[in-house]
Formats: C-alpha cells, sequence, structure tokens
C-alpha cells in the first residue's frame, strides 16, 4: 500500500496501523510529517491500543511529535488564558475558532494536533476596536504596505494578521469565515447567534457542531493551497462523527439546514465526498441527497473529484507525482477562482506577480552552514 | 551488509534506483542521487556502515538532483529534497557532497522530537559521555576528531541526542566535518585518520570530512551517561586552559545549543537539568591539540 493510502487508513481505521509493514511505515511517516498527522496517529494509536505493535522508531516519531503538540497545545492555552482576562473583557466575547476552540472544547481531534495559531471571530463593526485594544498587549500587525493593508481590509474576512512582539504567536481576527469579494456571501451573524458557550471559567465562545463543521469545509475547500489538507479533511471527518454520534439525525438535520441557509451547500458536497471516499466518514445517504436538492447544491464535476482526490495526496509519499502536481495547480485557480471576481481577481494577481515586493524566502529556506 | 560490500558500482545502482538505506547509529536513512560525487563520498566515509534491504524502515528521506531550472545548462546546480520537498537553496554542483552532510544533519535537526538535540559533538570514554557543544568556529570538529583517533570512541560530530527520561547520550557516528586550516592540522596531527577530497569555495570555505573509526560505527548505538560537558574555544597562541563553568551557566550554554528546546518546553528544561546534575562543565580554550589530548586524558582519568 502507498504512504497516502497507508495514512487515509490509518485516519480512518487506527487500528489498521498494526498491519503495516516498514516500508509502508517509511512512506508513511514522510506523509504525516508533511501533513503535521505524527502527533495525531499517536494518539490514535494509543486509543485504538496499537501501540505496542507498532516497531520500536515508529512509536519513537510518533510519540516525539505527540510531546511538541502537547507542548505546543500548553503554551496556545497559556496564550487564551491571557486574552480571555485581558483587555478584550471590554468587549462582548468573541468565539474562538479552529484549533483554539477544538482544545478548549477538548474535541477528539485535538489531541495530537499542531495549533499554530489563534483565531477570533467578532462582529464586523467591532473587529476594528479589538485590534486597537490588542496592540496594548504586544499584539501587532506585520503588513504594512498600503495594498496588503487595503487586500484585508476591504477584500478579506479578517484583519492582517497580528504578531505577539514578545512571544511570536500570530492571532487573527475575523469577522466572517469567507471572504467579502468571494463567490457565495455567509452571513456573520447567524454563525455569532447560535454560538455556543465554551465549558467555564472560558469567557470565549465557540460555533455550534453544524458551523463548526462547515467552518472546517470552508477553511479547505475555498483555499488555494492544499498542502495541509489531508490534516483539515480530519477535522472535517473527526467533528462530523463526533457531533452525529453524540447528537444523532439532529446534527445532520442541522447540518443540512445550516449549509442551506449559509449557501455552503455545494462546498460541504465536495467536502462530504473526498471525507468518504478517502477517510470513509459514515454520511448517511440522506444528508448527500439533502445537500444535492439544496438551492445552492451543485453536482461535483468529474475533473473536480479527480483534483479534490489528487490534491488531497502528499508530496512525500506520492506515487504519481505529476498528476498530484497539476491537481494542486488546478485548485490553486479554483480557489482564486472562487476567492475574487475576474476583474478584481486579474488586479491583485497582476499585482502580486509584478508590483508587490518579493517576500524572503531566505528564512523559508534554512542555510545549510548551519548543519554542518 | 556494508557498503564496503557493495562495491563502488552496486552502491550506485542502489544510490540512483530506489535508494540506499544507510543506518548511522539510532537512524536510517534513504539516499537518492545519481551525482557521481555523493556515490564517492557516501564509499569513502561510511565503508563499515550497515546497509538495509529496500522494504526496511528509513527515518528520513533525502534526495540529490540538479534543480529543474533552465540555469542547469550553464551553470550546473544541485538541490537537496527531504520527503521530496527543496529544503535549502541550491548550490554548486560540486558541492552535493557536503550538502548532502548538511541535510543529513538537518533532518535529525528538525525532525528527532522524542530526544533533546543538542548542536555539539559527544565521545565517550571507559563507558562515560563528553559533551563538546558549540556553534561553528570554535573549534568544536577539530578537537572532536582528534579526541576520536586518540582512545576517546566518536559518538557524534554534530547531533549529540539525549534521552529525555535518563540523560543518556547518543549520536549517529557519522563523518566529522573539517574546514579550511583544520583539514591539514588534522592529517598532520592523526597519521591513521581518513579524510576525503575537500570540497572548495563552499559557503564555509574548504570542506572536507573524516570517515569515522570503524570501532565508533560498530558501537553507534551503544549509549552512554554523560559525564562531561566543555565548552570549547580554539584562540590562535592561546594557552591550554580547562576552568569550572558553574551549573546555571553550563545549563543556558546548553539551551543555546538546543535545536528543540523550545518545542519540548519543560520536558527539554528537565533533561538539560538532569545533564547539568550529572555532569561537570567547564570551559575550554586551546590552540596546542597535543596538549589539549593530555587534559582530556586527565580529565578521563579523574585527575582533573
Amino acid at each position: 500500500m502507498d504512504g497516502n493510502s497507508a495514512l487515509g487508513l490509518a485516519l480512518a481505521r487506527p487500528e489498521s496501523m498494526a498491519e503495516r509493514n516498514d516500508a509502508e511505515w517509511a512512506a508513511m511517516l514522510g506523509a504525516a510529517r508533511e501533513t503535521s498527522l505524527q502527533g495525531t496517529l499517536w494518539h490514535s494509536a494509543r486509543a485504538a491500543g496499537v501501540l505496542d505493535r507498532l516497531c520500536e522508531p515508529v512509536a519513537a516519531h510518533l510519540e516525539g511529535a505527540a510531546m511538541v503538540a502537547q507542548r505546543r497545545a500548553e503554551a496556545l492555552h497559556w496564550e487564551l488564558e491571557g486574552l480571555d482576562r485581558g483587555l478584550l473583557t471590554r468587549m462582548q466575547p468573541p468565539v474562538l475558532l479552529k484549533g483554539a476552540a477544538y482544545a478548549l472544547a477538548g474535541l477528539p481531534n485535538a489531541p495530537g494536533r499542531m495549533a499554530n495559531d489563534i483565531d477570533l471571530l467578532f462582529p464586523r463593526a467591532q473587529v476594528e476596536r479589538a485590534e486597537a485594544l490588542l496592540f496594548f498587549e504586544g499584539w501587532t500587525g506585520a503588513h504594512h504596505n498600503a495594498y496588503d493593508q487595503r487586500y484585508y481590509r476591504e477584500w478579506m474576512h479578517e484583519l492582517p494578521p497580528l504578531t505577539h512582539r514578545q512571544r511570536g504567536t500570530t492571532l487573527d481576527l475575523h469577522h466572517n469565515i469567507l471572504p467579502e469579494t468571494f463567490r457565495v456571501r455567509t452571513d456573520p451573524e447567524r454563525l455569532r447567534e447560535h454560538s455556543v458557550a465554551l465549558p467555564g471559567p472560558w469567557r470565549f465562545r465557540m460555533l455550534a457542531p453544524a458551523h463548526m463543521v462547515l467552518h472546517a469545509i470552508v477553511h479547505l475547500f475555498s483555499e488555494t493551497d492544499w498542502d495541509r489538507g489531508l490534516r483539515d479533511l480530519y477535522d472535517i471527518h473527526m467533528l462530523a462523527g463526533h457531533f452525529a454520534e453524540r447528537e444523532g439525525e439532529a446534527f445532520w438535520q442541522a447540518f443540512v439546514a445550516e449549509a442551506q441557509a449559509l449557501e455552503l451547500a455545494w462546498l460541504a458536497q465536495r467536502a462530504l465526498w473526498l471525507s468518504r471516499r478517502v477517510l470513509l466518514t459514515p454520511v448517511p445517504n440522506a444528508v448527500i441527497q439533502g445537500l444535492e436538492q439544496a438551492r445552492t447544491g451543485r453536482p461535483i464535476s468529474p475533473w473536480a473529484r479527480w483534483a479534490f482526490r489528487h490534491g488531497i495526496r502528499t508530496r512525500a509519499a506520492s506515487v504519481t507525482p505529476w498528476r498530484d502536481a497539476t491537481a494542486r495547480g488546478l485548485l490553486f485557480l479554483r480557489g482564486h477562482w472562487l476567492k475574487m471576481p475576474p476583474g478584481l481577481l486579474a488586479r491583485h494577481l497582476f499585482y502580486k506577480a509584478f508590483l508587490a515586493e518579493k517576500e524572503d524566502d531566505g528564512d523559508v529556506r534554512p542555510e545549510p552552514e548551519r548543519h554542518g | 551488509m556494508r557498503v564496503s560490500e557493495l562495491g563502488h558500482a552496486g552502491l550506485r545502482r542502489r544510490l540512483s534506483a530506489d535508494g540506499l538505506l544507510l543506518a548511522t547509529g539510532p537512524f536510517v536513512t534513504r539516499i537518492r542521487s545519481r551525482i557521481p560525487s555523493v556515490a564517492e563520498g557516501i564509499n569513502s566515509l561510511y565503508p563499515d556502515c550497515e546497509v538495509h534491504n529496500a522494504d526496511s524502515f528509513y527515518d528520513f528521506d533525502c534526495e540529490l538532483r540538479p534543480p529543474r531550472s533552465l540555469r542547469r545548462f550553464y551553470r550546473p546546480q544541485v538541490v537537496f529534497l527531504s520527503d521530496q520537498r527543496v529544503v535549502f537553496k541550491p548550490l554548486p554542483r560540486h558541492q552535493a557532497y557536503p550538502m548532502l552532510e548538511w541535510g543529513m544533519n538537518w533532518c535529525i535537526a528538525s525532525h528527532v522530537q522524542n530526544r533533546l538535540v543538542l548542536h555539539a559533538a559527544a565521545l565517550e570514554r571507559n563507558g562515560r559521555a563528553l559533551i563538546l557543544p558549540a556553534p561553528p568556529g570554535s573549534g568544536k570538529s577539530t578537537l572532536c576528531a582528534a579526541l576520536a583517533s586518540h582512545g576517546w570512541r566518536l559518538m557524534t560530530d554534530e547531533s549529540v541526542l539525549v534521552a529525555l527520561d535518563t540523560a543518556e547520550i547518543s549520536g549517529p557516528a557519522r563523518p566529522i566535518s573539517l574546514k579550511n586550516a583544520s583539514i591539514n592540522v588534522i592529517r598532520d596531527f592523526c597519521s591513521e585518520a581518513n579524510v576525503n577530497t575537500p570540497v572548495h569555495d563552499t559557503l564555509k570555505g574548504t570542506v572536507a570530512h573524516m570517515r569515522p573509526p570503524r570501532d565508533a560505527v560498530e558501537r553507534a548505538r551503544q549509549r552512554a551517561p554523560p559525564a562531561w560537558v566543555v565548552f570549547p574555544r580554539f584562540r590562535p597562541g592561546a594557552d591550554t586552559r580547562l576552568i569550572d563553568r558553574a551549573p546555571g551557566e553550563a545549563f543556558m550554554g546548553l539551551v543555546a545549543n538546543a535545536f528543540n528546546y523550545a518545542a519540548l518546553g519543560g520536558r527539554a528544561f528537565h533533561a538539560i537539568g538532569d545533564l547539568v546534575d550529572r555532569t561537570r562543565a567547564f570551559d575550554f580554550t586551546y590552540s596546542r591539540l597535543d596538549e589539549a589530548m593530555a587534559t582530556f586524558e586527565a580529565l578521563a582519568d579523574g585527575r582533573q
């Protein structure tokens, strides 16, 4: 079995990890490293009771990743405590999105997950006040040029990312879950209205189950960059499975209704199709039909299926590198196509290609002599 | 099977097909490359290392190949890939071999998470480990190469692995990197040292590698408890001086040379704490290798 299939199966059925041979593990480990899923594998192997059936170096790599993820989660927790008790208490509690919410709510995709930044959702009219308050706690923006400011403030669903001056943590202030210029417009008020309180003593809120899964879907299926796509797909898979188990039929009914209300039925169709295919997510057929028949439902074209299927694969374990790269290219174009109307897109790409200052990739590619 | 048993042709065949699975201490690296200097380097520096079969496990995946750009037609270059992804900026083709060594070091520094990884050399004597942490340019590798040829077992020149629970030391026992003047210093000082053909004009000047002694390669999986942490500093013309370093300063010196201290947080803090508790720490200034050898001899015998 190739590394990508093995990783998909390991995420779908953790007990399958006990059946992998050494060569399959080597390929799978590269794939898991690329998608930051090694820590997740360690936790799911432990939960499935197969940890002691993994060979020693594999278990060591997975355990190391789980330790690093745990440390990251501790740091995130500490950062969130500061935010929750600081100047933001002068405002209505924000909705915590993504990794931070998964961690604080103790959702099953959180253990071993490498959370990178903090995402907060405020009402459009208050998001800049939050930015101003956070300045006094050391959070500042890194994007100073006029084009980047306009790009974020006018066209995107979030402000330019903030970084903590001393600790380097990244904080994104959102007022919606999709860009203002995106193909469809979701109603952020609906997300905030249905949001639920996190367990005390946290002031933060989090999205309602159906919205949380839809946000995970939006995050991957509106994306231009599918580099860690499998991690995002795993979030969708685990969250949907968890809520369906906890709330039964009611969850899926709410999911279809909310997908419709937020104009996202078409994205949900694509996400559930891929999640079923790669991670064997149990999705009732009625849900698939409900989304198809929704006003915003749309059939999935064969080329899109092909692109999703190949684009979700990692480079490290690719057995069809040219096809996968083509698919990633198509998804990149698709993401941009959805993100902005054609005129604005042409303008944006022209700016990025010819006028923008080239980003220094010196940090991205470490100098080899540091390792000699 | 060992690298030397493969023969040059066999080695090149593996490197250009599914890859050579090279075992160095606790790690297995899969290496692929059609570049002749890579095969030559491995042939001369890793003869005693075990080679694993193609269907075995490997920890790291490395490839060296020309970049896929038009530039390759008029200026030959090489890129290093780990997990199919380009890691460093391209280098001129003649530097392919040192780039492999740097890339393998990068793999350990970036991918090993279940142990504390120090940017340091380590050697063992009488079952006790000596750690030499130091930034580049401090003469660490020269000292390490000299010690490895004078009764100390080489554990590593570059990546010290510290077990988080026991603080035991291990390393991959890979070739020692020598730069500029130290290449000839080691050739003169260690008559039995095998140093490969130097590569000129790299980012660090002229670079060569010394083959790890056979005994060090064969015993590379043996861990040792830490006994000494010595921060070396080469200064031309300086007298040989070994001065105690306070535990707090030894701790901070180790933190500064740890690749994954922040990533491991509390675990790394306690591992370094354990290391400092179990060792004597020194600052060592030197310019003459024979005196340095005598100092470490005395240290090993408990006369220091």
